[in-house]
């Protein structure tokens, strides 16, 4: 460890001081804006916005389909990474070189696939069909479950990279032996595996939950104008009513929820750490 | 034959995928036995442990307990406990509660629980740690806590994983000590997993030498330090002068050569200790290349037509100097006869 | 379930799911039809090579190439020398300026674009090209510094010391001992970075306008008006380029541990 303050402040704030001004600064200016109302500060922009009963529904359908979207790819994460960490290291590392590659991919034209996949004319409709389930078209573009869909598939990787390294984290043979003791594979999980794994689980739920709240493309392209998410409303509220105070509302919402679920993983990850 | 064939192990075969770690393998053990099974690392024994645990089914064969076919039965459902090497405490549970896991899942009442939860961790000299967490312990005190776990279950048999390995001399030693006690007192039937043969010669009644997914040997402690039946076997014991035999004859060095005495007539090969060996006379001559003193005794390494030859005297005799060249022999009278040589 | 059935299904259901809608996405832009479909109606690279053709994607590739590179190199300019203080010296209010340094990957994207927006580029009459750059370097800032310091705290911090002591000065010893232990770090972040303000939108969204664009931007806009594959042959181009440069970094660097 080096002493020297000056040249550590050297270093370190050139990048300081430009993510200050490039994103502290005007996020905060764009933040207080919510709170003026006639030259002082009031709470007035955020009782109307929730007066409107739009807003709640999309308040309520983002934090929904975040939760939704976060325990489904928890209980889908813990299957697959317990399958992947089960395998051989080769084997293994090319499972987790498949699971990060769609992290790498455009979420434009992973969300694009879908249109092909759940379009009027899609491969699930035309299957549908063939089968004779339906006769006509289910539209499931423009719905919550495209929502849903999308952005599981969008998020599902940061899941199960974190549940793979807290899985190979756990002490080994701790399965074995809980199995030895007589466990089954239900008490296995619950007794031992979710509370050695704690950690990874919540990790990867933050990354989720604050993915699926903050996307914009896939609601944008899946949801369109009938599934709007807080994302997808702002713009909304921007583009079409230029009415900033309201965007100015969502950001804070926004950011509190991120914010939120950032404390929780900290004070959750600490706890751990403490005993 | 009642007391024979306690935990009957037959014609099992285990595999890794289409890796095959143990073949054929049949063994039988007797209740209250207290076994080793002792080789190198890859040599099956502990893949062989598992599948007893049930954490490995069986490409094929099966293993039979107390009168009961248990190849098929899950790990949790059967009456075998499991030392592991790494112990495999649960981090975020406190020792009590490490010990209590098993009794909980068998929906104990909690008086029972408490009441041998307590003398499971008294009998291990731990009472005073259970509220504390397994991080907080000892590499030795963490061993006995799943030595305690292990045994509140009240298992049929106990499996031991390198019970030794991971403790300093000190502990060892106590752990031996401790082991044997544990089985003297509860007559559990005990098998053990280890590299280390004074381990093995030391703590069990009997001894499975094991090779590439197959038993060598099988006997006393005695019957494997004093009469090896094969080469592996003989060397992993410490006889360092192994020749094989053929014709009658022994094979070394240059060529064949005659022996005084007469063999079994299955001989395939013969083994000396270097304590073994006669130094300062008999048909042989060789050149002292080296020796090394350890306190009682003096090494010496021998070039000798026959190969390089280790001998070994007393200390209390003069040390023969290195360069010279003196006489020696290998009595055949007292040499192991390997049945198995390659 | 034994592992034998359940490991196998369980993977080929999720890969499936994580990877399948890209195979989908390839088939569709080699359709002969005039519209998006699967399966494809024919086959034929007509839409592949449209998305050649069409001068707003070229344009706004070259913008997004630009920002991508640019802002990253910058970003690195700016997070090496950062991650160096935070993990070498003792930094006084070193949480801080973590905090501050990683605020761009918390704050939702759309969010930073609408202030930059207002409260840059329309106070000051900043150029797009430019503010663009200045969002999208910070956007890498927070994967450069976790990157490079992640390198950093698995190199002995001993060596510079050592380097010091044999008469290195100690710039001299970080560019001598330290750079060159943590260029395949950098490396993996300059690649991270690359890929992830490559396929930045919320940032991009409300400061693009008519004359610059990012190339994603462009796709969605595209996309509003016309519903031909060439957006699919696009993505299918992007992903492969994205795949192109993941599977040379796994190769070379283990890029999977840095992510």
């Amino acid at each position: 460890m080096f002493q020297n303050r000056a040249e550590a402040l050297a270093l370190a704030l050139p990048a300081a001081v430009f993510a200050a001004i490039v994103f502290l600064v005007p996020v905060v200016i764009l933040l207080a804006e919510g709170f003026r109302s006639a030259d002082s500060w009031s709470l007035s922009a955020y009782t109307t916005f929730f007066s409107d009963p739009l807003n709640r529904t999309v308040f309520l359908r983002t934090f929904r389909l975040g939760l939704m979207v976060t325990a489904v790819s928890a209980v889908i994460g813990y299957a697959a990474a317990f399958a992947i960490v089960n395998l051989s290291p080769r084997n293994k590392g090319q499972m987790i070189g498949l699971v990060v590659l769609p992290l790498m991919i455009s979420s434009v034209a992973r969300t694009y696939a879908w249109i092909v996949i759940l379009g009027r004319t899609g491969i699930v409709n035309q299957a549908l069909q063939l089968v004779g389930l339906s006769d006509e078209p289910i539209r499931f573009l423009f719905t919550e479950t495209a929502v849903f869909i999308g952005l599981l598939q969008l998020f599902l990787p940061l899941m199960i990279l974190s549940l793979i390294s807290a899985l190979e984290n756990m002490p080994k043979d701790a399965i074995p032996a809980a199995r030895v003791l007589g466990a089954n594979w239900f008490q296995v999980f619950f007794k031992v595996i979710l509370p050695l794994t704690k950690e990874g689980l919540v990790i990867g739920g933050t990354l989720v939950f604050t993915g699926s709240l903050t996307a914009y493309i896939t609601p944008a392209i899946l949801g369109g104008s009938k599934v709007l998410m807080l994302e997808t409303l702002l713009y909304q509220r921007v583009t079409v009513a230029n009415d900033f105070v309201a965007a100015s509302v969502i950001a804070f919402i926004l950011i509190v929820m991120s914010f939120a679920a950032n404390l929780l993983l900290k004070r959750l990850a600490t706890a751990r750490n403490k005993r | 034959m009642s007391d024979a064939a306690f935990l009957n192990l037959e014609k099992l075969t285990l595999a890794y995928g289409d890796t095959v770690a143990v073949k054929d393998l049949d063994l039988s053990i007797r209740k209250g036995e207290l076994v080793a099974f002792l080789g190198p690392s890859g040599c099956g024994k502990t893949t062989t442990m598992r599948s007893i645990a049930g954490l490995l089914s069986p490409a094929s064969g099966a293993i039979k307990l107390d009168g009961a076919d248990i190849t098929r039965v899950s790990a949790n459902k059967r009456s075998v406990g499991l030392v592991f090497q790494s112990y495999a405490l649960f981090p975020h549970l406190t020792v009590f509660e490490n010990v209590a896991f098993g009794l909980r899942l068998k929906k104990l009442p909690a008086s029972e629980i408490e009441s041998k939860v307590t003398a499971g961790l008294k009998s291990v000299g731990l009472s005073k740690f259970s509220a504390r967490k397994p991080g907080e312990l000892s590499g030795g005190q963490q061993q006995r806590v799943a030595l305690a776990r292990s045994m509140v279950m009240e298992p049929k048999v106990l499996l031991l994983d390198e019970p030794l390995s991971n403790l300093d001399a000190r502990l060892r030693l106590e752990m031996r000590t401790e082991l044997q006690r544990v089985q003297k007192e509860t007559g559990v039937t005990m098998i053990f997993v280890t590299h280390d043969q004074g381990e093995a010669l030391s703590l069990a009644d009997r001894i499975v030498v094991m090779l590439n997914g197959a038993i060598e040997q099988i006997g006393t402690p005695e019957d494997i330090y004093n009469r090896p039946i094969s080469r592996f076997v003989a060397d992993f014991v410490g006889f360092e002068n192994i020749f094989a035999v053929e014709g009658g004859k022994l094979k070394a060095g240059n060529g064949p050569i005659d022996l005084s005495g007469s063999l079994p007539p299955d001989t395939a090969g013969l083994a000396w200790r270097p304590r073994m060996v006669t130094l300062g006379s008999g048909p042989f001559q060789g050149t002292v290349r080296g020796a090394s003193f350890s306190g009682s005794t003096r090494e010496y390494l021998l070039d000798t037509p026959l190969g390089a030859i280790k001998a070994e005297e007393d200390a209390a005799l003069a040390a023969r100097e290195t360069g010279s060249t003196i006489a020696f022999d290998l009595p055949v009278e007292k040499a192991a006869c390997l049945k198995k040589f390659g | 379930m034994t592992p034998r059935v359940f490991t196998p299904l369980v993977l080929f259901l999720v890969i499936g799911f994580l990877i399948g809608p890209f195979f989908i996405i390839v088939a569709a832009s080699l359709s002969g039809g005039e519209t998006l479909a699967f399966p494809p109606q024919g086959f034929s690279l007509k839409w592949v090579a449209k998305v050649f053709t069409v001068e707003s994607f070229q344009e706004s590739f070259a913008i997004s190439m630009l920002l991508a590179i640019g802002g990253t190199a910058a970003a690195l300019v700016l997070g090496v020398p950062a991650s160096y203080a935070l993990s070498r010296y003792k930094l006084p209010f070193s949480e801080t300026i973590r905090t501050i340094v990683s605020l761009p990957i918390i704050v939702p994207g759309i969010i930073v674009g609408l202030a930059l927006l207002r409260y840059i580029v329309v106070p000051f009459g900043l150029n797009i090209t430019l503010t663009l750059f200045l969002a999208h370097t910070a956007l890498v800032l927070p994967y450069a510094v976790r990157v490079v310091s992640a390198s950093l705290n698995n190199l002995r911090s001993d060596i510079e010391e050592a380097a010091v002591l044999l008469g290195s000065s100690r710039a001299g010893a970080f560019f001598r001992v330290v750079m060159p232990n943590i260029r395949s770090g950098i490396l993996a972040a300059f690649i991270l970075g690359f890929v992830t303000s490559f396929n930045q939108v919320p940032v991009s969204l409300f400061l693009s306008g008519p004359g610059v664009r990012t190339l994603p931007i462009d796709m969605l806009s595209y996309m509003e008006i016309t519903y031909d594959p060439s957006v699919a042959a696009l993505s299918a181009l992007l992903a492969f380029m994205s795949i192109g440069i993941v599977f040379l970094a796994e190769r070379f660097l283990g890029f999977s541990r840095y992510v």
